[in-house]
This record gives C-alpha cells, sequence and structure tokens, in this order.
C-alpha cells in the first residue's frame, strides 16, 4: 500500500550552472552566503575591472519561506554574528538580552535551584531571538546583497562524477501518490557548481548519504543526538521577563536517560519551553512529546505555565557528539557546515554562533576555490584546517569528552564533567568513545512491562487540552502542510521487518518517538475484507515537521528521511 | 519572399480557442520587430467559418488545412498536417498557443522535422537581430532569455496570458484565405468521444447535512452504510483523513485542515475521534451528532448530541427510523 518517494530517471533535465550552490537556507548557510558576497564586494572593490559576479551563486531551502523549518531555543551567543557584521543588534530581530539565569534539579515533585550557575551554562550578555524570524532577517539581507535564496527547492540528490561532488539535483515537483508524474510534473533541476556546501541541518539527507558514500566518519566517533520538543507560551503578564533563563536537569527523566529542559522569556510575554531528550534512551516505548507534557506538570512548571496558552509546537534533533564526531569537513567539491556536520557545543547547548561561524569559513575556503579554479580537495581542505585554527576547535575541544561522559547516565556523567573541568576537556581518556544512540534502545522481553521507573515516559500523551496536550493537538500548533498527492517521503526500507520483527521486538519505537504522529500501525487495510488481519505500519507523511528522529532513532536503521516536495513541511514562526 | 511567422490557430469542433488572438498578437509584436510577414494555419474538418473569422485579423494569408481524418483531433494526422505545411511554405518562425493539445502534439511534430521547441515562453526579445524567447525557471523566480541554435523554422509557445488577445490587430481589408491539401495515412490514434470534465463532484461547502465517517467504519465496504445514511437524510457524504488517505473516498470529500471546511446544518460524525485537525474543519456545523465507542472522544467536546456507542448497532436502525419519518410526511 505505501509507495516511497524514489528519483526519476530523466534523461534531459533542465540544467544550470552555478559558482557556488549552498543547500540548506539557516544559519549556516546564510551565514556562508553573506560572507562570500563580502569576500565578492571586497575583491571587486580591488579588483574594479575584473569584477567576479553574485548572480551564479545559490540557496536552496526547503521552506516556503526562509526561517520556517528552523528551530532552537533559542539563545545566541553572539560571536560569529559580530564578526559578520559588526553592530548586528541594531536591526536584527532580537527577543532581549539574557540578564536572569537559573539551573534548577527537579526531583518528582520538588526542585532544588543550583547555588551557582554552572560556568558553560552562564548566559548572561547573550540575546534571546527566534530563529525563524532571525534566519528570515538574514534571508533579506543575503537576498538585498545580490544572492539568490531558492526558497521551496529541496536539495535531493548530490551530482557525482565518480567521487567528485559536481552539483546537486533538486526536487521533483508534482509527483503524486503512487510516484506517478502529475499534470503538473515539473523535473528537479540538475544544477552543476563548482563549489557544493551542505548546510542542511542535522542529519542532513544528502550529508548522510555522502558520509555513507565517502566513508567520512571512519575516524570519527558516531554521532549522537537528541530532539527537542518546544512549545511556545503566551504567559500572564510578569511570569517570566523578558531575558530570563531557566534551565532544568532531572525531572521527569531518570537518571538513565540523557536531556534538561530550558525555558527562555521572550517579548510580549511570550515563553519559549523546550525538552530535549537524548537519543539514546533504552525504552523504546518513550515518546519525547510525552516528556514535555510530563515535564509541565511538574509543579514548579505548572505554575509557571498556569494561566498562559500554548500557541506554537515544534521538534527537532540536533547532535551532541561534539569534536570527536566530526566527520571529515570538506573532500572534492564539497564542504560540510553547521549542524550537517555536528558543530554543536553540548556542555553549553549552544550550536547556531558555531554553525554560522563554519559557514563563514566555508565561504572564505570556496571563494579561493572559485578564484583559483580549483575546488578539489586541496583547496576544499582548507575549510577544515581553518576550523581547526578558529574558535571553533578552541571551544569544542574543551568540551570533546561531555556528552559521552553520560553514556552511563547522569551521574556518571557529573562525575566524568566534574573530572574534565579540572583536566581541560580531558577526564579519564583523551579520546572517550561513543556509541550510535538507536543502539541503546532494548527489546521490550528486557524491559518491565509497566516500563518500571520510566512509566510516566512511555505512551502517549493524553492531554488536559490546557496544561498539556495530545500529539495532534500539539502538532496541530506546528502549522505543519505538505502537498497530499504526493509519495511518502519516510522511505523504510523493509516495511516488512516493521510488521513482524520490530513490532515483537521493540514494539515499534516509531510510533512513539515521532513528534508529528507520522507513524501509525493500524489495521492493514491491504487485507480482504473480513479477515482478521495483523496490523502493518501505515504512515501520515503530511504530518511530518522534518526533524529526523526516525532516521536517527530506529533501531534497525531502515528508515531514510528524504526531502518531500519542496515548500511543505512545518511553519515555524516566533519559535 | 520574406520570411514569414506562421501561427497555428486552435479550434475544437468549429469553434476557435480565443487563445489563439494571444498568439497572432504576438507574432505581429514580432513582425514589428523584424519585419517578417504573419500568416496563419487552421486545422481541422470543416473549418470555413473559423477561416473566415481568422482572416479579419491582420495577416498576410491564411491557410486552411481541411481533411476528414481532421475533425477530431489526433496526435499523429495535426503532426503530419502541419509538418507538410510548414516543410513546404519555410516559415522561419512557427508560433503555437501553450494549450494541452499543443503541448500534445508539438514535441511529435518538431521531431518530425528535426527540430525543437521554446515552450510556455512568457515573452520575447529582438536584440541586435536576435530573437529570444522568455521562459519562466524556478516557479518563476527567474526568467531565462533561450534562442534557436538551430536553423529554422523554429517553433515556440506561448503561455496563456503572455499577450493580451485583445491587441490582435484587425486588417484593413479579409486576409486571402488558401487550402492546403494534405494527404494523410489511416491515423493509428483512435479519437474517443470528447472528453467532457467531471462536474465537480461534491461541494461540501454547500451542502446541509453532513453525514462524516471516520476510522471507526474499520472497513471500506462499510461506507456503504454511511451513505444510505447520507441519501435518507438527503445529505452528502464526508470523511476524515485517514479515510481518505486509504482511498475508501475521494481527496475532495476530505474535512480537516488539510480538507475541506464546512459549515452545514446537521454534521453527523460516524465513527471520528475528533482530533483538532478535523475539528477545524467542521466546527462551524449548526448541529453535530457524533456517534462513537469511546466515551473519551475529543468529538464529544463539541458534540451537541454524543452519542457512545457501537456505529453498527445504530446506524443501522437510524436509516429505517429516518425512512420512516420521511415517509410519514
Amino acid at each position: 500500500m505505501l509507495t516511497f518517494r524514489k528519483s526519476f530517471d530523466i534523461a534531459d533535465r533542465p540544467k544550470m550552472e552555478a559558482d557556488v550552490i549552498i543547500v540548506g537556507g539557516g544559519p549556516a548557510g546564510m551565514a556562508c552566503a553573506l560572507r562570500l558576497s563580502q569576500l565578492i564586494d571586497e575583491h571587486n572593490a580591488i579588483h574594479p575591472g575584473t569584477p567576479l559576479s553574485k548572480e551564479n551563486i545559490y540557496v536552496l531551502e526547503k521552506a516556503r519561506e526562509a526561517g520556517q523549518h528552523c528551530l532552537s531555543g533559542a539563545i545566541l551567543d553572539p560571536r560569529a554574528m559580530r564578526e559578520l557584521l559588526p553592530g548586528f543588534e541594531t536591526e536584527a530581530p532580537i527577543e532581549a538580552t539574557v540578564r536572569k539565569e537559573a539551573v534548577h534539579f527537579l526531583t518528582e515533585t520538588r526542585h532544588f535551584r543550583l547555588p551557582i550557575t554552572p560556568p558553560p551554562l552562564q548566559d548572561h550578555g547573550n540575546y534571546v531571538i527566534s530563529i525563524n524570524r532571525f534566519v528570515k532577517w538574514m534571508e533579506e539581507k543575503v537576498e538585498a546583497a545580490g544572492i539568490t535564496v531558492f526558497t521551496g527547492f529541496a536539495g535531493s540528490e548530490l551530482l557525482y562524477n565518480e567521487n567528485k561532488v559536481t552539483g546537486v539535483r533538486t526536487d521533483d515537483k508534482g509527483v503524486d501518490k503512487k510516484n506517478e508524474k502529475k499534470s503538473n510534473f515539473e523535473p528537479g533541476y540538475d544544477i552543476h557548481a563548482k563549489v557544493v556546501i551542505l548546510a542542511e541541518g542535522t542529519r542532513g539527507s544528502l550529508t548522510k548519504e555522502l558520509i555513507a558514500k565517502l566513508d567520512l566518519a571512519r575516524d570519527a566517533n558516531p554521532q549522537t543526538y537528541g530532539v527537542g520538543v518546544k512549545e511556545l507560551w503566551e504567559l500572564p503578564a510578569g511570569r517570566i521577563e523578558p531575558g530570563e533563563v531557566i534551565l532544568t536537569l532531572g525531572y521527569p527523566l531518570t537518571s538513565k536517560e540523557y536531556g534538561g529542559a530550558g525555558i527562555y522569556g521572550g517579548q510580549n510575554n511570550i515563553v519559549s519551553l523546550a525538552f530535549v531528550t537524548g537519543l539514546d534512551y533504552q525504552d523504546p516505548r518513550l515518546d519525547p512529546q510525552r516528556v514535555l507534557q510530563e515535564f509541565k506538570r511538574h509543579p514548579f512548571i505548572a505554575k509557571l505555565l498556569a494561566g498562559g496558552s500554548m500557541i506554537r509546537y515544534g521538534a527537532k534533533s540536533l547532535p551532541y557528539g561534539g569534536w570527536w564526531a566530526l566527520p571529515a569537513l570538506a573532500g572534492d567539491g564539497f564542504m560540510i557546515t553547521g549542524d550537517s556536520a555536528g558543530f554543536v557545543n553540548s556542555a553549553r547547548l549552544k550550536g547556531i554562533h558555531l554553525a554560522m561561524k563554519s559557514g563563514m569559513i566555508a565561504a572564505q575556503t570556496a571563494f579561493e576555490a572559485w578564484l583559483n579554479n580549483d575546488s578539489s580537495l586541496k583547496t576544499l581542505g582548507l575549510y577544515p584546517k581553518r576550523v581547526d585554527q578558529s574558535w571553533i576547535r578552541e571551544e569544542l575541544w574543551k568540551v570533546r569528552n561531555f556528552h559521552q561522559g553520560f553514556e552511563k547516565g547522569l551521574y556518571a556523567g557529573l562525575f566524568h564533567t566534574a573530572l574534565q573541568q579540572v583536566t581541560f576537556g580531558r577526564g579519564l581518556h583523551a579520546r572517550y568513545p561513543s556509541h550510535a544512540g538507536h543502539e541503546n534502545l532494548r527489546p521490550l522481553a528486557r524491559l518491565p512491562v509497566d516500563g518500571g521507573p520510566d512509566e510516566h515516559l512511555l505512551g502517549d500523551a493524553k492531554g488536559d487540552g490546557k496544561l498539556t496536550f495530545d500529539k495532534l493537538t500539539d502538532l496541530y500548533h506546528s502549522g505543519t502542510k505538505h502537498e497530499e498527492d504526493q509519495p511518502a517521503h519516510l522511505v523504510i526500507h523493509d516495511t516488512n521487518l516493521c510488521n513482524t520483527r520490530c513490532v515483537k521486538e521493540f514494539g515499534n519505537p516509531c510510533t512513539h518517538f515521532c513528534p508529528a504522529n507520522v507513524y501509525e500501525m493500524v489495521k492493514d487495510t491491504g487485507a480482504p475484507a473480513g479477515t482478521v488481519s495483523p496490523k502493518g505500519i501505515s504512515l501520515n507523511a503530511a504530518n511530518c515537521v522534518h526533524c529526523k528522529t526516525c532516521d536517527i532513532m530506529d533501531p534497525y536503521q531502515i528508515i531514510t528521511w528524504v526531502p518531500p516536495e519542496g515548500g511543505g513541511g512545518p511553519n515555524y514562526d516566533g519559535m | 519572399m520574406p520570411d514569414t511567422i506562421l501561427v497555428i490557430v486552435e479550434q475544437q469542433q468549429g469553434k476557435l480557442n480565443r487563445v489563439s488572438w494571444e498568439t497572432i498578437a504576438a507574432a505581429q509584436a514580432i513582425a514589428r520587430d523584424t519585419g517578417w510577414a504573419v500568416e496563419a494555419a487552421v486545422v481541422g474538418n470543416n473549418i470555413a467559418a473559423v477561416a473566415a473569422e481568422v482572416s479579419a485579423k491582420k495577416l498576410a494569408k491564411v491557410y486552411v488545412l481541411d481533411a476528414l481524418q481532421l475533425e477530431r483531433y489526433t496526435p499523429d494526422a495535426f503532426a503530419a498536417a502541419l509538418k507538410q505545411l510548414i516543410a513546404t511554405k519555410q516559415p522561419k518562425l512557427v508560433l503555437l498557443p501553450h494549450t494541452y493539445q499543443v503541448r500534445d502534439f508539438a514535441p511529435k511534430l518538431a521531431t518530425q522535422l528535426g527540430r525543437c521547441v521554446i515552450s510556455d515562453c512568457t515573452g520575447y526579445r529582438h536584440d541586435a537581430g536576435k530573437l529570444l524567447f522568455t521562459r519562466q525557471m524556478f516557479q518563476g523566480k527567474f526568467s531565462a532569455d533561450v534562442g534557436f541554435g538551430s536553423d529554422a523554422p523554429w517553433i515556440a509557445t506561448f503561455q496563456n496570458g503572455a499577450f493580451r488577445g485583445d491587441k490582435a490587430e484587425a486588417g484593413a481589408a479579409p486576409t486571402p484565405v488558401e487550402t492546403f491539401s494534405v494527404t494523410l495515412d489511416p491515423a493509428r490514434n483512435q479519437p474517443e468521444d470528447w472528453f467532457k470534465e467531471a462536474k465537480q463532484a461534491v461541494d461540501l461547502t454547500q451542502a446541509e447535512i453532513i453525514v462524516s465517517v471516520g476510522r471507526g467504519i474499520k472497513e471500506q465496504k462499510n461506507i456503504d452504510l454511511a451513505q444510505q445514511l447520507a441519501a435518507a437524510l438527503g445529505g452528502e457524504l464526508a470523511a476524515s483523513r485517514p479515510i481518505c488517505d486509504n482511498g475508501w473516498l475521494p481527496m475532495d470529500r476530505q474535512i480537516g485542515s488539510s480538507g475541506q471546511t464546512v459549515s452545514p446544518k446537521l454534521y453527523l460524525a460516524l465513527g471520528i475521534s475528533g482530533a483538532i485537525q478535523h475539528i477545524v474543519g467542521m466546527k462551524g456545523a449548526r448541529a453535530v451528532v457524533a456517534i462513537n465507542k469511546d466515551s473519551e472522544a475529543p468529538i464529544f467536546e463539541i458534540a451537541d448530541v454524543a452519542v457512545v456507542g457501537n456505529l453498527f448497532d445504530i446506524v443501522p436502525p437510524l436509516i429505517e427510523e429516518i425512512k420512516k419519518a420521511k415517509a410519514r410526511s
């Protein structure tokens, strides 16, 4: 019954030539485009006789409008922005400057404020932003500079000449549920580019394919991830000040799971509430959206939210692995930036500034490749070297072993963190190993039937409609919309495995970890009428919020997230 | 002989497709820039009236390609007929409106002539003696100027609305009409009857009574039961998303955030749980009657009449009672 999106074999696709193509218009991609534009302006000022054109530099963005698919807390460390656009604060959309911060440890019914905010979590002077609005503003800058952003176009495939990346193919539009061309079919463009910069965000679909094809992660730790589930709330005036930050550890997670919450005060009594759950939990019935609901039921949080209303919802995964999990960042024809590479400081819960900085360094390198007409690894290899000499490395090196320390749970993690603090990030080992989070999932047979201490995290959230919400109600507030008549873009390589093996071993964790209710086990509608048939996997692909959790956490690694028809997806605003 | 532009006019059953005026206007505009002459061709059977209508415009000549095999459109016959005309008359440029029919036969015609088509153009540019055609890319974000690299005849099609039909200039005197006889092989295609677009099957927004089914209906064959209820009430049948996703009912009967928004006088929800995505599509209903097994179903929060029970027990007698009541009145 399920038909999955696949690429069409079309002999004469429309073709375009590009000097540089940036896949993904988030903080990394936009910073990259802006930096590139600045370098061209500088060049043209010095060499008025031989000016370079920005006309053939493109940014591809799958969202209908720039910023719509971005999701973050968000706290911005302004370091990269100050280098990119000094004085940006006067015109950029900033909600507030962080003025007040606290870290709390929650038990089931109580909360303890940490006497001091640990240095990595200090945010004084950073900005509370809406990443959607901030990126939208960056896009306006990019377009004003003369670089074209193609919104509504996804990078669906990479073009290769053997192992050299030579371009990007955009998504085919007008394909129906059965993978047949509709009357409005439009084949994707083959955009041949001298340099391809991947800035797709966490678990980018092209990046994933490229890393596998060229074995770019062979020297890296497996990347580890978390999924942030977020609600935006409008609270009674004065409850949380603009620029107030509250971080929590502990409940509802037990000491076995990694994660925590961030509450950030914005303007007009709008408060961001996000719970990040590490995608390395053990119980396949755990539901990150449920975790957020349980978190809100804690007396400390419920009191904060009382009388307010939830106005937006969203979810997105983030990479935790840090320095040791970075893949090879460049090769012939390509560079990998931002969350696609894994530039996140998991101790500081921050990555936007690193994404921007990586994009800026990639821009510098792409510019030189363009000038020297050499986009081989010889030139593009300068990008990882420069990352190594930049403050990205300085920052990530200090916390290189941070997240790995938590693989054995919260208490071991705190021990390792303390040790690493006094050994300049080293801890017990020069390089802590890590394991892919999905390997932690335990078969149901090895878990207590009722979930034991995790009972409150398992299964669907019911929702009372005021403080807590069921998943579909939350999802409604994400504004997600897709063309309905298109093949499923969650490609399950073996649905038989879902229906026979996974259902017994793990109880179909996809139906729990997906924060958008994409995956469901339903009575097999293909079975002859009247027969009692077992349940089969079914997809509500149009619900997908593009968080990539399924691609990451599926225990058999048989789900591949590919971009749906461009323009579809969540409609995050103010998130 | 000056270079010519040949416009292929489109007609169906003796009726001119008005978009052809746009193509003639385009040809006349190009002619003003290039000094070329504009001719037109009408293809069909018994098309003298169309030819006369076209000849009122300012043209150098109107060709009539009249044959029995051309009465009803087939790509084979149209391409073959036009190939003969173009091969004989050697126009510099052939212009067509970008209609469904043209999209069907123009590639075949061009291939037979060993040429390519610049299709769906939104305009043209005449630059330093070079004729360029404008096409949209990236859903209109970019425009590209495209020129022919081959020798004439060149073939291009213009998008509907690219030129204004009322700008097609009328001639001082009727244009001479010339019959061009074509020899056609028996067609390989057999045309069916004219396709009439199915009338919009259902406009749920106008329905006063809607019977809507959800997952509780369980199997496709049970849809019939809801259909019977809708018929008894004189209402329309609708559904929540899973039903349309399964293909049990067409998508135009889907109610909710990704379907239609309705506000009937009566909305009967059978086995619909009432997720917010569905509620937003029907909360404007004057009265909501919900039947659901699950007493906790959110649909009951907005239902005026809540029936907790198995719809298969409730609906059949309900149909009978409605029929009886209707028979009495």
